[in-house]
């Protein structure tokens, strides 16, 4: 097959862009073409995102070069808009389009009949281009401009049933707390752009050396803000478990597979720039990563919300492979990107699968759906078992990568992930216990009448939602195999110098066998709490104290960043005191003198015969006595 | 050409008030042909301008009083450059949007259209002025309709309001009057072509005094604090089309005014101030913006962010680089866009809830989906959004100025985060949320003069956003001269 031409790449992102464009414009009252069409657009997308893949396969994942276009020219400030293919973006382009192409077909009966059905479409189209146009840039700018647009249309997504005040409020503080990271990343880009004056990632990353420690370590570290904000890693990662508000498909798509993953494809891209940059920037970002990890995977395991126990293993995911980037493991990071958007956009497809059945996401309303739902059950298992790192699916060979850097390069942080490793297969069978096995707890019937509700007895999913689950199921257990060799990591690497190539690593057994032994561990705690009830996990909360309670609390760290910092310091403090100086301070002293004039005012009100001639006279006075002024001061220059 | 964009307005307001007594509703559509007749103009100026060629084009020039002997003389003349003729466009589109949101007036409407136009006329004279006491003579009729539209029309506490927006303007300009007078007796000329090309080296007072002088009248107009608080008191009073003028066009005189005059006639004082001036531009960004966060009043709110946004205006202008300068050019005309868009949207949502309690508004995207995404659109331009105006230009500043103000630079980017913040936050509130029943009668834009006053403004800040070379080329050639002078003072 011949190599892609720039124009056909070009379509990959302008082809979803148009269909969402199509759909705002004339298909608004015809839902069900809409959502033809877009799947049509993503579909054709995913046909030219493989084409992409093959050619840099060709190059052995080397860049394939295209001229950028100028988009802004002001003196020496030039902005372009231009492709950057590699083995790095190839990979991307692949795992966007597949997960949305199959998110797309779930959404039909997800969503059906839901009165925004259109809205959700265009939507959608709007961020997959966005999502697309990210990892195709070739600029800085260009990214951060895409970095912006995903975060919109990820706002406008949670809160796509914006009558719910909890999902308006979740998706503005997904925009704003992401923003925090953005005001960090944008830095980083004006710092770059000052120092250097440019802004195409290829000649950052080729010249990073040459640049001082102190601008390096100021623009990597504001890189790692805007990562933190949109991978949702510690402390901004509050705002993704509230963006559970949003359908559930979208979770799937965008707070699992693709968007949340943007933080990691940032640092990767920079990863050259990152490696020269002063070791403490990497130090910090490795145990950054390393707590979020620990942190977001205690939260899941109190989580009683199907939903957002994965949105804290995501949290805790990404926390790993911000870890592994962090230790300098680009390879191990990015194939872990690869493998989780698989098994992670099954899980939430799953638990939408779920909800569709029960009409709730409370996993102590469920139970028992074993045998009712006999498709979204075993792929749910396949899916958490791939999560879990269980041997030979997928999720055990990327995770199994990560822990051996972090086996050569920090033994702390490798007893992190390994207890990381336990606890995941002890929540995510935790859900499984509580959903699939037992009784049937009664669901929920629902009254809000949305689609993400749907009441009846439990039931399978129509096709169009089960067809999905089954197809990721096979990369959830398959896709690992891609590295066993070291073929991915060698197409991936060609986006890097060759002074940064590592081939393919031994792997180590002390590393496989801790980990398996992890995640066995944590499975079987699962089953004995759970599922045998020896002890039964009521018995051990109240044994362990308050500590359960700060977990459920989220370590109350919604509270400190909402109510205290937020409603109290900057709302109720900052800006009040600067309300109260504004009306107290500073328009004072004008309205002292307002009262003056309009002293002056009704006296030549009084003189002449109204307002309009009060103020012409008012204004010629002031004239006149300027002009005065000048003239006598200014004598001497008249005399010359 | 010029002399036409100039006087048609003005020609309108004659006919409008030469209109029989019974035809007054008529007064509309002459303001329309009249707004709209200078607006075509605008466009023909824009699109005529050529880019590759510095200095004034389409200059009309004749001399109106000569004084030879005394050392000046004060001529008639018009010419746009670079940095005028997006302004020119600017007032052009919003006058006619600002006439169209005012189709519903119905109190005393032959006056309120002749104020209207005589507004524009006086706006367009001061962005097209080439001679300081003409410029001085515009600068002060645009207070004369202002005063009366406010007052009249406005609601509220119209009248104080109206005053404090007098006296503001009034004490600003009586220095700025002091400072052209001594700037041009000493220079003997009040052409400001001529200024530039040689400015006074000394004068009877010290040049810095002159310099303040000068820029305390813009820096009142921008406005930035200390001199910001008529802006809210003027904006929430103020009739609607009246809101979209001041903030749309009459604050761009005061950064318009800098870059014309200030900056390159007095260059070495720019040089000697500048720190100030950016540690007055960063601290009013924040500072705006966290007044913008507390604030009920829609009105009042979008009135606020406007200090906030001005402030980046000054901090393009602070940095004294040709990348900076073009930014704050580049920021007047998108604030321009996005501020007016905002103002037709809060009055629209007036005109039909009679309230803009923040507290009291709910759920109106039910209601009015036109009105709320056209206002969600106009709010995430507002905070900065790629893809439309309001990015372009912010990121222009703060490239121009992280090197030179690193400190003011970081304060500015952060007031873009508490942009999201109360755009955002006032979205949740007024029009998310459940169907409110107090509003369900409420209709939605559904009038032709609100969609294309709205449409034709949203049109704007898209293309901008997606295409800024439509308006960096011209600013480009408008900024270069300015930029070769205040380099070469420092």
């Amino acid at each position: 097959m011949s190599d892609i031409s720039e124009g056909a790449v070009w379509a990959i992102y302008f082809v979803p862009l148009g269909a969402a464009m199509v759909i705002a414009a004339l298909l608004r009252g015809r839902p069900r073409d809409a959502g033809r069409l877009m799947i049509l657009a993503i579909g054709v997308s995913w046909l030219l995102a493989l084409w992409a893949l093959n050619t840099v396969h060709g190059h052995h994942g080397e860049s394939v070069g295209f001229a950028p276009h100028t988009w802004m020219e002001l003196f020496n400030l030039e902005v372009t808009f231009g492709i950057r293919l590699d083995g790095l973006t190839g990979v991307m382009l692949v795992v966007v389009t597949s997960v949305a192409l199959l998110v797309q077909i779930y959404s039909t009966e997800y969503m059906r009949g839901d009165g925004g059905y259109a809205r959700y479409y265009a939507y959608m189209g709007l961020f997959t281009s966005s999502m697309l146009g990210l990892v195709l840039a070739s600029s800085l700018l260009q990214l951060f401009i895409y970095w912006e647009l995903v975060g919109l249309s990820s706002y406008l997504l949670i809160g796509f049933w914006f009558n719910r005040p909890s999902a308006a409020a979740a998706a503005k503080k997904a925009f704003i707390v992401t923003r925090f990271g953005d005001f960090g990343f944008l830095l980083g880009v004006l710092l770059i752009w000052s120092k250097t004056g440019e802004f195409d990632i290829a000649t950052i990353n080729a010249n990073a050396e040459e640049l001082s420690a102190a601008v390096l370590a100021g623009f990597t570290l504001g890189l790692f803000a805007g990562a933190v904000g949109k991978s949702a890693q510690f402390p901004l990662h509050i705002w993704l478990p509230d963006a559970m508000e949003g359908p559930t498909p979208v979770s799937a798509l965008i707070h699992a597979a693709t968007m949340v993953a943007a933080g990691v494809y940032l640092i990767a891209r920079f990863f050259p720039t990152f490696e020269a940059a002063p070791s403490e920037v990497t130090t910090l970002i490795a145990y950054i990563g390393a707590l979020t990890a620990l942190l977001a995977a205690t939260m899941g395991i109190v989580a009683t919300d199907i939903k957002r126990v994965l949105a804290y293993s995501t949290i805790s995911q990404l926390g790993y492979m911000v870890m592994a980037l962090g230790l300098g493991g680009y390879v191990a990071a990015i194939f872990h990107l690869f493998t989780h958007a698989f098994f992670k956009a099954l899980l939430f497809l799953g638990s939408g699968s779920v909800n569709h059945a029960t009409g709730t996401f409370d996993m102590r309303k469920m139970g028992g759906l074993r045998s009712s739902m006999p498709v979204t059950w075993l792929t749910f298992l396949v899916g958490s078992l791939s999560l879990a790192g269980v041997f030979p699916l997928a999720g055990f060979w990327s995770k199994d990568e990560i822990l051996l850097d972090a086996w050569n390069h920090n033994r702390l942080l490798f007893g992190v992930g390994v207890l990381v490793a336990f606890m995941t297969a002890f929540y995510m069978f935790r859900a499984i216990f509580m959903t699939f096995f037992g009784e049937y707890r009664g669901g929920e019937v629902s009254d809000h009448g949305s689609a993400d509700e749907h009441h009846s007895g439990p039931h399978e999913s129509p096709l169009p939602m089960w067809a999905p689950l089954a197809i990721l199921a096979v990369p959830a257990v398959l896709i690992g195999l891609v590295n066993v060799d070291g073929d991915f990591g060698h197409l991936i690497e060609g986006a890097l110098p060759e002074a940064l190539r590592h081939g393919h690593p031994d792997l180590q057994s002390v590393v496989l066998v801790s980990s398996t032994v992890a995640a066995l561990l944590g499975i079987g705690a699962a089953a004995a709490l759970y599922h045998a009830r020896m002890p039964a996990p009521e018995v051990l909360r109240a044994r362990l104290g308050p500590l359960p309670g700060v977990v459920e609390n989220k370590f109350y760290m919604d509270v400190i960043a909402e109510d205290i910092i937020v409603r109290r310091v900057l709302y109720g403090g900052i800006a009040r005191a600067a309300e109260l100086f504004d009306t107290y301070v500073v328009d004072t002293a004008v309205n002292a003198a307002g009262r003056a004039t309009r002293l002056a005012g009704d006296i030549s009100r009084r003189t002449t015969f109204g307002q309009q001639q009060a103020y012409s006279s008012l204004l010629l006075a002031g004239v006149v006595a300027a002009v005065v002024v000048i003239f006598v001061l200014s004598g001497n220059v008249l005399e010359r | 050409m010029l002399t036409a964009f100039l006087l048609i307005p003005a020609i309108g307001a004659l006919v409008i008030a030469l209109l029989p007594r019974g035809r007054a509703q008529d007064a509309r559509w002459v303001a329309l042909v009249a707004s709209g007749l200078a607006f075509a103009i605008s466009i023909l100026v824009f699109v005529q301008f050529d880019r590759d060629q510095a200095g004034y084009q389409f200059v009309d020039r004749f001399e109106w009083i000569r004084a030879g002997d005394a050392g000046f003389s004060v001529q008639y003349a018009l010419g746009v450059d670079g940095l005028s003729t997006p302004m020119v466009l600017l007032t052009g589109l919003l006058s006619v949007a600002a006439v169209l949101v005012s189709f519903n007036v119905s109190l005393r409407p032959k006056e309120y259209f002749a104020w209207l136009l005589v507004l524009e006329t006086a706006v367009a004279g001061v962005f097209l002025s080439l001679d300081l006491i003409q410029f001085f003579i515009f600068w002060e009729l645009e207070l004369i309709p202002m005063y009366l539209l406010i007052s009249i029309w406005g609601s509220g506490r119209k009248e104080y309001s109206a005053m404090k927006f007098l006296l503001y303007t009034i004490a600003g300009s009586a220095l700025m009057l002091v400072g052209f007078l001594v700037l041009g007796l000493t220079a003997g000329t009040f052409d400001i072509e001529r200024l530039t090309a040689s400015p006074p080296t000394e004068a009877i007072i010290p040049l810095a005094a002159i310099f303040w002088f000068i820029l305390a009248a813009f820096l009142v107009k921008l406005p930035v604090f200390p001199v910001h608080t008529w802006l809210p008191d003027a904006h929430t009073d103020a009739p609607t089309a009246v809101s979209v003028m001041l903030a749309g066009v009459l604050l761009k005189m005061g950064g318009y005014g800098i870059l014309r005059i200030v900056l390159p006639i007095l260059p070495d004082q720019a040089q000697d101030f500048r720190v100030l001036l950016a540690a007055i531009a960063g601290f009013s960004v924040v500072y705006g913006a966290l007044i913008t966060l507390r604030q009920r009043d829609l009105k009042r709110l979008v009135a606020y962010s406007s200090v906030s946004h001005m402030g980046y205006v000054l901090l393009g202008i602070a940095a004294l680089g040709p990348v900076g300068l073009s930014g704050a050019a580049l920021q007047m005309f998108t604030h321009g866009t996005i501020t007016g868009l905002l103002f037709i949207m809060v009055g629209l949502v007036y005109d039909r809830a009679h309230t803009r309690q923040i507290s009291e508004l709910s759920g109106l995207m039910h209601r009015m989906p036109l009105i709320g995404v056209v206002m969600i659109v106009a709010g995430l331009a507002a905070l900065g959004l790629p893809g439309l105006s309001g990015f372009v230009a912010e990121l222009t500043v703060f490239l121009g100025s992280l090197e030179a103000h690193p400190v003011a630079t970081i304060a500015a980017v952060f007031g873009v985060v508490l942009a999201a913040g109360y755009i955002l936050w006032t979205v949740q509130r007024v029009f998310t949320g459940p169907p409110n029943e107090r509003w369900a009668d409420l209709p939605d834009a559904n009038q032709w003069w609100e969609r294309t006053a709205m449409g034709a403004m949203l049109v704007s800040i898209l293309v901008v956003g997606i295409y800024p070379r439509v308006l960096t080329d011209v600013i480009e050639s408008g900024i270069d001269p300015i930029a070769a002078i205040v380099q070469r003072g420092g």
